[in-house]
């Protein structure tokens, strides 16, 4: 009996060692705070993808710049340049608005600017001890993101869904 | 890490006073049944030095056989945890019952323990989120950190914790103990947007539904009546021959 409660104390130690893993990390995968997911479309060809050409965005109230190409060097501008058909672009989760300057052909002739304002309500989520918790978002101004009807070079916005609570889907479609 | 050295540190004192009480004379020792009482040691020294805690464990014994005792802990645990994602303060009490059986072999008027037990525990208490940080992969507008200063009241849990541990006589009726626990997480209602990331009782919770614990105690043994230990004694060495 002495060598089995011997045995026991063993097991019982040396498991409670194992728990003091640290589960301090938050996985890459777990779904946290989402961005709005917004495609680009030729307005001619309403369902054709199009990509935007140099396309620099600014949040105007933080005067933060949206990243592209994080590989590249801070004072090189390429960093900030957009040129796909698709990108995510994240809300401030302290206030329940956030405004952009969507410039497209940064410092070239035709470059044009067009403000964009996203007002929403906000929910802060639990995920997990390591994660801590998420934001998701509810655009509340689905028809007035840009102040009227056609900007400067975005000649139209559809919200497809208002909810932003994943990046699975597309949230917003900009035809330009 | 620190822990662990804890764990070490404090088996080797309980096992080395329990080797220093071997002793040799022909005289006759009865065993004593009756009630021990005892303070965690670690809990009351961690409320001195540790200013984001306070806590207080009673426990406490009864002989009911040469090897059974019931047993059970009493406790209230005020901590503040400050992770990377959170800061939060778990307040509450804690009971335990349940029994320990003791398998060390004791010589002559030796009285000490090498137990293994188990207990059903059970907490109430209430989580306090001080704080919080949105986690934002992009990290496009800096940390946000909220203060919500929420409390979260009338939660509880219960639990099944295996119990080891060791008890060493020091002088007259008292005793030093140290016990390792290994729980399993029963029931535990969680806050509303919110977890239970500390219970007290059951300390840290985990991913999955383990978690551990130990406690270091003092205790004062309070002897009621006494039973022979000779008859048993002869008993065995018959049954061996």
């Amino acid at each position: 009996m002495k060598k089995y409660s011997l045995i026991a104390l063993m097991v019982l130690f040396s498991v409670s060692f194992w728990n003091c893993e640290k589960d301090d990390l938050c996985a890459e995968a777990t779904p946290t705070t989402p961005r709005v997911v917004i495609e680009f479309y030729d307005i001619a060809n309403p369902t054709e993808l199009k990509s935007v050409t140099d396309l620099f965005i600014k949040e105007l109230n933080t005067n933060d710049t949206l990243v592209s190409n994080d590989a590249l060097v801070e004072n090189d501008i390429n960093r900030y340049l957009f040129n796909v058909n698709k990108i995510y672009l994240p809300l401030r989760t302290d206030v329940v608005e956030s405004k952009f300057n969507f410039i497209l052909n940064k410092n070239a002739v035709n470059e044009q600017t067009d403000e964009l304002t996203f007002t929403y309500t906000k929910k802060d989520i639990y995920i997990s001890r390591a994660c801590g918790y998420k934001t998701t978002f509810e655009i509340t101004n689905p028809t007035t993101i840009i102040p009227s009807s056609s900007g400067n070079w975005i000649q139209s916005i559809t919200v497809e869904n208002t909810s932003i609570d994943n990046e699975n889907e597309t949230h917003v479609k900009i035809y330009f | 890490m620190k822990l662990m050295l804890k764990y070490i540190f404090s088996l080797t004192i309980v096992f080395f006073s329990l080797q220093a009480k071997a002793q040799d004379t022909i005289k006759k020792y009865p065993e004593r049944y009756g009630l021990r009482v005892g303070v965690d040691l670690h809990r009351l020294a961690k409320s001195f030095y540790d200013d984001n805690y306070k806590g207080l464990e009673i426990e406490a014994a009864y002989r009911l056989t040469k090897k059974f005792y019931i047993a059970g802990e009493i406790g209230n645990e005020d901590k503040t945890v400050d992770d990377d994602r959170f800061n939060f303060t778990t307040k509450g009490t804690y009971f335990k019952a349940g029994f320990d059986f003791n398998s060390y072999e004791n010589w002559l008027d030796m009285e000490n323990m090498i137990h293994i037990g188990l207990r059903y525990g059970v907490s109430s208490f209430s989580q306090q989120l001080n704080s919080y940080k949105i986690y934002d992969p992009s990290n496009f507008y800096g940390e946000n950190v909220i203060y919500p200063n929420e409390k979260f009241s009338g939660l509880n849990a219960s639990w099944v914790e295996v119990v080891g541990g060791v008890k060493a006589k020091l002088f007259n009726n008292f005793y030093l103990g140290f016990s390792l626990r290994l729980n399993y997480l029963v029931s535990d209602k969680k806050p509303d947007n919110f977890d239970n990331l500390y219970i007290p009782g059951f300390n840290r919770t985990y991913d999955g539904k383990f978690g551990a614990g130990f406690n270091y105690t003092l205790s004062y043994f309070l002897p009621i009546y006494k039973k022979d230990k000779d008859k048993i004694k002869i008993e065995k060495a018959t049954n061996n021959d």
